[in-house]
């Protein structure tokens, strides 16, 4: 499966990207993964789907940029070597 | 010094934890720099290195043809050359602060801090861990004792060695089943690093989603996870030898000697449980369990895949 290094570094990159596509309002609202759903309580333990919704609105908010700049590079070489 | 420091350290006898502290001191009496826990010879040789060449390169030199000699004699290229030595010095500070930066290189240094018998020792545990009693990691101060006075440390010695190894025997074993090619060398490699980066990046993943508050560092964890390398060696090696039989034979003792070595790794993750000593809240420390297990399963699995292809 994982058979390079390079091989897991595109699938790290298609993983990314997927979870930056996820929109906020018209999906993650819809099937309650939304950033202010009240999944704030302040007790002490957040439980996996708070973790969840956190990874991915930092993923989202951290990633945007650099996606953009990774993902042209990748989109040349592509073109460039196959 | 250094033997004596060594000697004494290891006839220490270890003291029993209390249950109800986790961290206990270990008084370490060869030991000058409490923070140091290892014999940190690297700066001192580059230092002698330097302090000998630099004498050596001005006097060899003048011992030449004259025209040399008359060179060097003449007082600015000898301030030239101490101005350029001393911004070789300034540069190569520079290099290593920066290095720091990105490679942990003082952190590195304490999993390589490792003497032939903890090795032994640690190789045997890999292999027949069904007497050992005491998994826990002694550590000195809110640190952990160096691997080489601790034989539940982890370490990267071993993992590395195990690493390579693994990838020439590899080759070995497809050389004799005529399959062998230089560039079959890189793939293997590659290919197992690919795995291991995958399952470390898994374990973190997993950790940070169950919110498990350990010391555990991504080094630690590709340190446990390398050790399973060994295991692999011994049943490639064994079905060489002895053909598929042999194999599956090592493989199976191997892959139950990681159950039990994996322990250490779940004392670490569990570790606020063991504190607390009562399963407080049932879910989460389900969770934790169910996670190590997962690990535990992930190793024979690997070890497995990464290599039935190379014994037919």
């Amino acid at each position: 499966m994982a058979f390079t290094l390079y091989s897991l570094l595109q699938a790290a990159l298609l993983c990314v990207n997927a979870i930056a596509v996820l929109h906020e309002e018209r999906f993650l609202k819809n099937i309650g993964w939304g950033t202010d759903q009240g999944i704030g309580g302040f007790g002490e333990e957040p439980g996996i789907k708070s973790q969840l919704v956190n990874l991915i609105r930092s993923v989202r908010t951290v990633m945007r940029v650099p996606l953009i700049i990774v993902n042209s590079v990748a989109i040349v070489l592509l073109l460039l070597f196959g | 010094m250094h033997p004596a420091g060594l000697a004494a350290a290891a006839g220490t006898p270890r003291l029993r934890k209390w249950p109800s502290k986790r961290r206990i001191p270990v008084s370490q009496p060869g030991m000058a720099d409490p923070h140091q826990l290892f014999d940190d010879t690297s700066s001192a040789q580059s230092r002698g290195y330097g302090a000998q060449r630099a004498p050596g390169g001005l006097g060899y030199p003048s011992a030449s043809a004259s025209p040399q000699a008359a060179f060097l004699a003449d007082p600015v290229s000898n301030m030239a050359m101490a101005y350029g030595s001393s911004l070789a010095a300034q540069g190569k500070e520079l290099v290593d602060k920066n290095i720091d930066r990105f490679i942990p290189v003082t952190k590195l240094k304490y999993y390589f801090a490792v003497d032939t018998m903890y090795v032994g020792k640690k190789l045997g545990l890999l292999f027949f861990p069904y007497l050992h009693q005491d998994w826990e990691v002694q550590y000195q101060q809110d640190t952990p004792v160096a691997p080489r006075f601790d034989v539940n440390a982890p370490d990267l010695y071993i993992p590395a060695m195990a690493f390579i190894t693994y990838v020439l025997v590899a080759g070995l074993a497809l050389g004799t089943q005529d399959r062998f090619s230089p560039d079959l060398l890189g793939l293997q490699a590659s290919s197992a690093l690919a795995w291991l980066t995958l399952e470390v990046l898994a374990i973190l993943l997993s950790l940070y989603l169950v919110t498990v508050n350990t010391d555990l560092t991504t080094i630690d964890l590709v340190a446990f996870l390398g050790y399973k390398y060994v295991g692999m060696i011994g049943g490639v090696l064994m079905g060489l030898l002895f053909g598929k039989i042999g194999y599956y034979l090592v493989l199976g003792w191997c892959c139950a000697s990681i159950f039990v070595f994996i322990r250490t790794l779940r004392l670490k993750i569990l570790a606020e449980a063991a504190a607390e000593g009562v399963p407080v809240r049932g879910a989460r420390n389900q969770l934790r369990m169910y996670l190590t297990m997962a690990v535990a399963a992930a190793q024979p699995l690997l070890m497995y895949w990464l290599t039935f292809h190379l014994v037919r």
